[in-house]
C-alpha cells in the first residue's frame, strides 16, 4: 500500500510462486489462489484462470507481471517491462516448480527444507546435467506464413525456435535471411536458434546478431580457425550463444577444440542439409556417442543438438547417445497439434532419461538402491513408470 | 538418572498433546505452517475438528488462538520460537496476556515453541531466538517455562493444559540428553535440585542443564562441590530455592541458551540481589547474534558463545573468588 501511495516505480518485487510451503501445498494450507482439495498440484498448473494471487496485488495498486519463472527470456523481459512502468510499483509473479530438474523433488513439499542424502548426489548430478531442449524448425511449415509458424511454436511451449537460413550456395535451397528473422523477432520471447547454412558466414554474422538471434550456429565446412575465432569474438561481445555445425560427412575439425570451452552448442546434422522431411541417417547415433564422449573429455559445457529427421521413434535413442537439443521439422511443425507433439517429444526424452538414471542407480548400488531411488518419486505417476522401466531391465 | 539416552522434545510434546486432548475435548491446537516439524500435525490427524493451520501468518495464529480461548477453549499455539515472541509480541501482549475476563488473568493460551536459542542448525542467526525469555517474562500474566529434556516437556504439557492462564514454553530443536525419570514431579514455580553441593550453585534451564551437570563433574575433580538446580520455571521463579542457595553456597553461576541481558540469569540476579546478595556470574549468549551451524557444528557454536562446561567451571571459580 505504501509503495502504491508513494508511486515507488523504481522498486520491483519478485514472487516465487511455487505453491509449496513447509507443511504442504499452499493451496491446501492457506489458499492464495484456490483451495486444493486433492493432492494433485498438476490440476492447478493446468488452469491459469484459477490463479488469483495477481488480482490481490493489483487491488493494492501494483503493476502485476505474470511469467513462467523457468524461462530466462521471460524474466529479463519482465524486468524490462517493470522498469518501463512509471507511477506504480511492479511485482513479477514467477510461476515456478520447486525442485525443477530433479523429478523426485519437483512439486514435492517434502523437499522444502531438506538436502538430499549424499548417496543420492551422483544420480541427482546426472539428472541435472541431462536437461534438454526441443527446438521446432519452422521451415517445415508454411513458408509463405512463417509468422503463423512462430506463433504455433510459442503456443506449443517450444524451448527454442530453430531458424534454418539457406543461401542457395552452401546448400542448393534458399529459405530466408536476417531480414525475415528481424520481422519475426517481435512475435515471441522464445530464443531464436539461427542455423546459418550459408557460405562465408563471417561476413554475415553481424546481420544475424542485429536481427535478434539468441544463438547463432555456423558450419564448420565454411569456417577456419581464424574466421571462426572472429565469429566467436563477435557473438561473445554481443552476448549471443555460439554454435558450430557439421554435416553428416564431416567430423569436428581439429581447430574447433581451441574454442570448445566457448561453445554453447554443436549441431550434428543427421540428414544432408537442404530440405525438410528427410530420413534420419542411422549412423548418426554412433557419431553422436563418439563426439559426446570426445567433447566431455575436452570440457565442452554446451549442448549437442541433433538436426534432421528427428521423430518420436528416434529421439529417445538420440538422447541416450548424448544429444541434449532436438530440432524437430516435419515431425513437429508438420503436425496439427504442436503443443501435444512437443509434449510427446519431451515424454520420450524423459523416459530415456529415466532409463539412464535407473541404470546409473543400479551401477551405484544394485537393485536395492534402484528401489530406494524409485521410492523417492512420490508425486504424480512417475513412480509407476519407473517401476515399469526397471521391470523391462529385469530389475525390481 | 541416565545421561546417555537422547529424547526428542517435539515428539513428546505431540504425544502428550494427543493424550491430554483425549481426556479434555476442550483442547484445540493451532499451527502456522511448520506443523509437520512441530509434530502437532499428529494431533490434527487424530482430532481434525480441533486443529487449525492458519498458514504462514503468526500474528493471526496468536489472534485466532486468543479468540478460541475467549470462547472457552484451551488453545495450544505452536511454531518456531523466532516466529512467536520475535514476531507477535503485540498480539501476545494485547490479545492474550492483557484481556482478563472476570477474575481471570489473561486468556487460556499456551504458546509452545520449538527451535529456541542458538541450537537450531543451519538456519542461522536470523532464526535463532535469543531474546524470548526476556520478552515474555516482561509481559504481565505470562508464565515462562524452559524444560531441560523431553520428559520435562511431556510433564509440563500436561500441567499447563490443566492450569489456567497464558504460558510460554520453549523447546529445543535437537534431540537432548534425558535428565529425568518418568517419576519426576514438576511444579510451576518450583526448581529442581539435581545435585546437592555446598561451595557454589549452578542454576540452569533448558538444554544447558546437562552442561551444568557436566561442569559440576569437572569441579568435583578439583574438590569443589556444586549444587545444580534446574530452574525450568523462569516465571514464576523459585525465589525460596534461590535465596536458600545463595545463603548456603555463597555464590551462583547461571546458564542459559539465551542472551544474558534480561534472560534467565537476569531473573536470578533480580531475586538474589533483593533477598540475599552474593556474587553471580551469568553464562549465556553475550549480547551478540548467533550464526549458522550445521548439526555437527552446534558444539562449536556453543563454544564460540562460551556456553560450555569448562566455562561454567571457570565462572564458578571466579564467583567463589569474589565472595566477601
Amino acid at each position: 500500500m505504501t509503495a502504491a501511495k508513494y508511486k515507488i516505480d523504481n522498486m520491483t518485487a519478485f514472487l516465487d510462486r511455487n505453491f509449496i510451503q513447509q507443511d504442504s501445498y499452499t493451496e491446501k494450507i492457506m489458499p492464495l489462489d484456490e483451495e486444493l482439495l486433492g493432492n494433485d498440484l498438476s490440476e492447478m498448473w493446468k488452469d491459469a484462470s484459477r490463479w488469483k494471487t495477481g488480482d490481490k496485488w493489483r487491488s493494492f495498486g501494483w503493476n502485476v507481471i505474470e511469467i513462467d519463472g523457468h524461462r530466462v527470456e521471460q524474466i529479463s523481459d519482465a524486468i524490462r517491462r517493470a522498469n518501463q512502468t512509471k507511477g506504480l510499483p511492479s511485482i513479477i509473479i514467477a510461476r515456478t516448480i520447486k525442485g525443477k530438474g530433479v523429478e523426485h523433488m519437483e512439486d514435492n513439499p517434502q523437499w522444502h527444507g531438506k538436502a538430499p542424502k549424499p548417496e543420492m548426489v551422483p544420480i541427482i548430478e546426472d539428472e541435472l546435467e541431462s536437461q534438454f531442449m526441443i527446438a521446432p524448425s519452422i521451415i517445415a511449415g508454411d513458408m509463405s506464413n512463417l509468422d503463423k509458424e512462430v506463433k504455433r511454436c510459442a503456443g506449443g511451449r517450444a524451448d527454442y525456435i530453430h531458424l534454418d537460413v539457406m543461401d542457395g550456395q552452401f546448400v542448393p535451397n534458399k529459405t530466408f535471411d536476417h531480414t525475415k528473422i528481424k520481422e519475426l523477432r517481435p512475435l515471441t520471447l522464445i530464443p531464436f536458434d539461427a542455423h546459418l547454412m550459408i557460405n562465408e558466414p563471417v561476413k554475415h554474422v553481424h546481420d544475424y546478431i542485429d536481427a535478434g538471434s539468441d544463438i547463432i550456429t555456423v558450419h564448420a565446412e565454411v569456417c577456419d580457425e581464424s574466421s571462426f575465432g572472429e565469429i566467436c569474438d563477435m557473438l561473445n561481445s554481443n552476448q549471443v550463444g555460439i554454435g558450430l555445425a557439421i554435416n553428416p560427412d564431416t567430423e569436428l575439425p581439429q581447430w574447433c577444440y581451441k574454442f570448445v570451452e566457448l561453445l554453447d552448442q554443436i549441431i550434428i546434422m543427421s540428414v544432408v542439409p537442404g530440405k525438410s522431411g528427410q530420413k534420419f541417417i542411422e549412423s548418426t547415433h554412433e557419431k553422436i556417442q563418439r563426439i559426446a564422449k570426445d567433447l566431455k573429455e575436452h570440457k565442452f559445457g554446451g549442448y549437442i543438438e541433433v538436426d534432421g529427421g528427428v521423430n518420436l521413434e528416434n529421439i529417445g535413442a538420440c538422447f541416450e547417445d548424448g544429444a541434449r537439443a532436438f530440432v524437430g521439422g516435419s515431425a513437429i511443425i508438420g503436425q496439427n497439434d504442436v503443443r501435444m507433439i512437443i509434449k510427446e517429444f519431451r515424454n520420450k526424452v524423459l523416459e530415456s532419461r529415466r532409463r539412464l538414471l535407473i541404470k546409473k542407480a543400479h551401477d551405484l548400488g544394485g537393485m536395492e538402491f534402484v528401489n530406494k531411488w524409485i521410492d523417492l518419486h512420490v508425486v504424480g505417476e512417475k513412480k509407476d513408470n519407473l517401476v515399469q522401466i526397471a521391470k523391462e531391465f529385469g530389475l525390481s | 538418572m541416565s545421561t546417555e539416552q537422547l529424547g526428542d522434545m517435539r515428539t513428546e510434546y505431540s504425544k502428550s498433546l494427543i493424550a491430554v486432548g483425549e481426556e479434555d475435548p476442550n483442547i484445540v491446537v493451532l499451527g502456522a505452517d511448520t506443523t509437520d516439524s512441530l509434530k502437532t500435525a499428529n494431533f490434527g490427524k487424530k482430532f481434525p475438528e480441533r486443529f487449525f493451520n492458519v498458514g504462514i501468518a503468526e500474528a493471526n495464529l496468536v489472534s485466532v488462538a486468543a479468540g478460541l480461548a475467549y470462547s472457552g477453549k484451551t488453545a495450544f499455539a505452536s511454531t518456531y520460537a523466532i516466529f512467536l515472541p520475535g514476531r507477535c509480541v503485540d498480539q501476545i501482549r494485547n490479545a492474550i496476556a492483557y484481556p482478563s475476563p472476570g477474575d481471570k488473568k489473561g486468556l487460556n493460551v499456551k504458546l509452545v515453541v520449538s527451535h529456541g536459542g542458538i541450537s537450531v542448525g543451519a538456519d542461522g542467526g536470523s532464526h535463532q531466538q535469543i531474546e524470548d525469555i526476556a520478552i515474555m517474562r516482561a509481559i504481565p500474566n505470562m508464565k515462562v517455562l524452559v524444560p531441560a529434556d523431553s520428559v520435562a516437556v511431556s510433564k509440563l504439557t500436561w500441567i499447563i493444559a490443566q492450569q489456567y492462564g497464558p504460558f510460554y514454553m520453549r523447546m529445543a530443536r535437537s534431540k537432548t540428553p534425558i535428565i529425568y525419570n518418568d517419576s519426576q514431579e514438576f511444579q510451576i514455580g518450583k526448581g529442581i535440585i539435581l545435585r546437592d553441593g555446598s561451595d557454589c550453585t549452578i542454576a540452569a534451564c533448558g538444554i544447558t542443564v546437562k552442561i551444568a551437570l557436566d561442569a559440576a563433574d569437572l569441579l568435583q575433580q578439583d574438590g569443589i562441590s556444586c549444587r545444580v538446580v534446574d530452574c525450568f520455571s523462569i516465571k514464576p521463579i523459585d525465589k525460596e530455592l534461590l535465596e536458600k542457595a545463595a545463603r548456603e553456597t555463597g555464590s551462583i553461576v547461571t546458564c542459559e541458551e539465551h542472551n544474558v541481558m534480561g534472560g534467565f540469569g537476569s531473573s536470578v540476579a533480580e531475586v538474589v540481589s533483593e533477598s540475599y546478595p552474593v556474587p553471580i556470574k551469568r553464562i549465556g549468549v553475550q549480547d551478540k547474534f548467533g550464526e549458522s551451524a550445521r548439526d555437527n557444528e552446534i558444539p562449536q557454536l556453543f563454544e564460540k558463545h562460551g556456553i560450555t562446561s569448562i566455562n561454567i567451571a571457570n565462572a564458578v571459580k571466579d564467583a567463589r573468588g569474589q565472595k566477601p
